[in-house]
């Protein structure tokens, strides 16, 4: 079962002028992982802001288990039922790399037995030692936070995870230890994973592929 | 919540933000508190003062409100000077019946009153006369013709000058009678008849004092009477001896007092200086002390056996009958009694004419004077700072917030409620605001009482300066700058007992223009209370979340998407 859909999704900026995305179509179900693909300008991370709802498309509607994501509490959907790695990891960096996934934690309003051991184990996980995890982010290198944001994302054990070029700024042999992590969310603990990505070995990975066109045009001016 | 546990870290995080933040709070707090601190003592200080306080007021003719009252029933001019004599004329002091009326209301705590008459002296008695030393043998018995004159233009400030501390507080009632009586003389002595023991204040406050002899009976009709130490040692009288007066208006008229005892006052020298003798009676010396219930019966019998006549220029009858003035004082326990009283004498019948006054009541509130000038000034000062702070406390949120906008935007981006985030700063703004008050609230305790004890000596300092400048402008200097220095060293002597002030420290009888120095209150005792920290907190709370709410408008605003893809 589809666990998010896109119905005739359409994006556009400066008031419908910029068409970024056009009548879109997709579906995504757990245990899968995506791969959007397509170039610079093509609408991935406007795509990624979508479905991580924080914007609504221009028109056509997100469905979220069959609901609408535009009708619900914006803010509940995504500190519950999604876990997004940015581009830019947007991680607290006065915060330590723990403190960064409790908060996470925190704001999710879920209840945990053991919260700190929780966040513990995700990072033990995710591959980062102890020194690194009570280290404050700027202190960690590119590939360290970019664990550290994996964890944050999973932290609240959320069915889908969002990561924006989460190979990016990583050498191969990194790209391969996350891509794992993300198998293994996919294959063994059945969530959807959907990855924006430019880089064709990490398509390559992903179970499907949704490459997007670029679409960015004006409409004529009246 | 994880709200305010995450706002106390941030607080930790970023102690070098939240240090200045506090500092400027606390500079605020601090300000704050002592201006609370000083309009809360001006407060308790007129509050505790006033509640010990016993008040005496009197009824008298409100003369100015006579004055426009005829004055604007017409518009031409010299009907209006008409109008306001027949005004003045018409109206008259209230008698002893009507006062004793007004003496039953619930409020008044009691009542005395005392009858004053001028008379003359008559065979080889002399009237201690610091004015005319030169010819004072001729004094007594020309007096009636060349003084007379003198009394009727100046009528206010002899009275003003020849009663009893108790009865200043009628300048405009006097006045009545004098203008209706229109040409009776003034004598050399003033008798004072009392009703009962309360109404001799100076024997109360300690100012005169019996040195020789024995009090009168203040319940019998006897002709008994107290004379001065100065009249005494003038005419080698002792006690046992008796004088004879006259009515000014009538030689023929003469009474007979037997001394009962010699009183002394020891502000007497002060008083006759000040009073330049225009008229001997004026002289505190001069003052004569009996029974309400002699001088009374004198004055009916004279009233009965004198003749009248007839002024051909005015139309006024004249009577040369002993005039006597009745004034009665009532003494209420508080000052809602006085007030209380105002409205209960007019619901008894009391004539829009009359004004009820309490000297006892203007002298203490001129007292307060530098004190509520301090407490206004530190309203204003109070508002500034609470102004300005506020204007500093919304820049340096303002600054704050853009800085953390990045920290906004991953917040909501996640997941945190916008109001959240507002709250946990509002939080952060809260608890170093409130740090700073609390701060501020025990510095301010330990240091408003010295500081507003330094401010209002200033304070004092700069309306005597003003007063004494007014006097010197006057040409008063000297006297008056001595006038000053007693009194404020009155002041620093009772420091400690600021509710003492108003009471203790009745004008000098005579006080007129200059006597009425500077009574102030130099000091208070205690300054910061509960009240005021209470006040405090929640002018903290005000400023906190006025300069919060920029901060809380600021996150509302942003969208979280904006600004991380402009980080981006």
């Amino acid at each position: 079962m589809a666990i998010l859909e896109l119905e005739k999704v359409s994006y556009a900026y400066d008031s419908k002028k910029v068409i970024v995305l056009d009548n879109l179509d997709y579906t995504f179900e757990n245990g899968k992982i995506y791969a959007i693909t397509g170039r610079s300008g093509a609408g991935k991370t406007t795509l990624l802001s979508l479905l991580s709802g924080l914007t609504n498309p221009t028109s056509g509607k997100i469905l979220y288990k069959g609901q609408d994501i535009k009708k619900q509490d914006k803010y509940k959907y995504r500190s519950n039922c999604v876990g997004v790695i940015f581009q830019s990891f947007n991680l607290l960096t006065n915060l330590t790399a723990l403190e960064n996934v409790m908060l996470s934690m925190d704001i999710s309003g879920k209840k945990f037995t053991d919260k700190k051991q929780y966040a513990l184990d995700l990072l033990y996980k995710v591959g980062l030692t102890d020194d690194e995890i009570n280290r404050h982010i700027l202190k960690l290198s590119g590939g360290q936070q970019q664990r550290v944001a994996i964890a944050r994302a999973l932290s609240y054990n959320p069915e889908i995870i969002l990561a924006d070029e989460p190979t990016g700024n990583l050498d191969l042999e990194t790209q391969d230890e996350i891509m794992d992590i993300f198998k293994m969310l996919a294959h063994k603990e059945n969530r959807c994973i959907i990855l924006v990505t430019h880089s064709p070995d990490v398509a390559k990975q992903s179970d499907i592929n949704y490459q997007l066109q670029p679409f960015r045009k004006n409409t004529p001016k009246k | 919540m994880y709200v305010i546990k995450n706002a106390l870290r941030n607080i930790i995080r970023n102690k070098g933000r939240n240090i200045l933040i506090m500092i400027i709070a606390l500079v605020i707090a601090l300000s704050a508190c002592i201006a609370l601190s000083i309009r809360q003592s001006a407060e308790s200080t007129r509050e505790s003062t006033l509640s010990d306080m016993e008040i005496t007021a009197n009824i008298s003719v409100d003369r100015s409100k006579m004055m426009k009252n005829a004055t604007s029933s017409s518009s031409d001019s010299s009907s209006n000077k008409e109008n306001m004599k027949s005004a003045l004329q018409n109206t008259k002091d209230l008698s002893i019946d009507e006062l004793e009326k007004y003496a039953k209301c619930k409020s008044v705590k009691d009542f005395y009153y005392t009858q004053s008459a001028s008379l003359d002296a008559s065979g080889s008695l002399e009237a201690v006369d610091t004015s005319s030393n030169t010819d004072s043998s001729s004094s007594s018995s020309d007096s009636s013709s060349s003084k007379s004159s003198s009394s009727d233009s100046k009528n206010s400030t002899d009275n003003n000058g020849n009663t009893p501390p108790d009865m200043q507080g009628n300048n405009g009632g006097q006045g009545g009678p004098e203008m209706k009586g229109g040409m009776g003389s003034q004598g050399d002595f003033t008798v004072i008849g009392y009703s009962s023991e309360s109404a001799m204040t100076d024997f109360i406050d300690g100012t005169s004092k019996i040195t020789d002899g024995s009090m009168f009976d203040i319940n019998s009709s006897d002709k008994k009477c107290l004379i001065s130490s100065e009249l005494a040692t003038l005419n080698s009288l002792e006690v046992g001896d008796t004088i004879k007066l006259q009515n000014p208006n009538d030689e023929d008229e003469t009474i007979t007092f037997t001394i009962s005892g010699i009183y002394t006052k020891s502000d007497s020298s002060s008083s006759s200086e000040n009073m330049m003798g225009f008229n001997a009676s004026n002289d505190p010396a001069n003052q004569i002390y009996t029974s309400y219930k002699c001088l009374s019966s004198i004055i009916t019998k004279s009233e009965k056996n004198a003749s009248t006549s007839t002024d051909s220029t005015t139309g006024m009858k004249m009577s040369s009958a002993i005039r006597g003035q009745v004034n009665g004082t009532y003494v209420f326990s508080s000052v809602d009694d006085y007030n209380s009283f105002q409205k209960e004498a007019k619901k008894a019948g009391l004539s829009s004419d009359y004004t009820i006054q309490s000297q006892d009541l203007t002298e203490y509130e001129n007292s307060l004077v530098p004190l509520e000038n301090l407490s206004s000034f530190a309203g204003w000062f109070l508002l500034i700072v609470l102004i300005i702070g506020a204007i500093i406390l919304i820049v340096f949120n303002m600054f704050n917030i853009r800085n953390r906008k990045y920290e906004i935007g991953v917040l909501t981006a996640i997941g945190m409620k916008k109001w959240k985030v507002a709250l946990q700063f509002l939080t952060e703004t809260f608890i170093v605001t409130f740090v700073a008050i609390i701060l501020g609230a025990i510095i301010g305790a330990c240091t408003s009482v010295p500081i507003t004890n330094a401010l209002l000596e200033n304070q004092v300092t700069s309306s005597q300066t003003q007063q004494t400048q007014v006097e010197q402008n006057f040409g008063r200097g000297s006297d008056t700058q001595n006038n000053n220095s007693n009194s404020s060293d009155n002041n620093s002597s009772q420091d400690n007992k600021p509710s003492d002030n108003g009471q203790d420290k009745g004008n000098p009888p005579s006080g007129g223009f200059m006597g009425q120095a500077s009574n102030y209150i130099s000091s208070v005792s205690s300054a910061t209370d509960l009240m005021v920290v209470l006040e405090l907190i929640l002018l903290g709370l005000g400023l906190t979340i006025v300069s919060s709410l920029t901060s809380v408008i600021f996150v509302m605003r942003y969208e979280p998407l904006k600004i991380l893809s402009q980080r981006d």
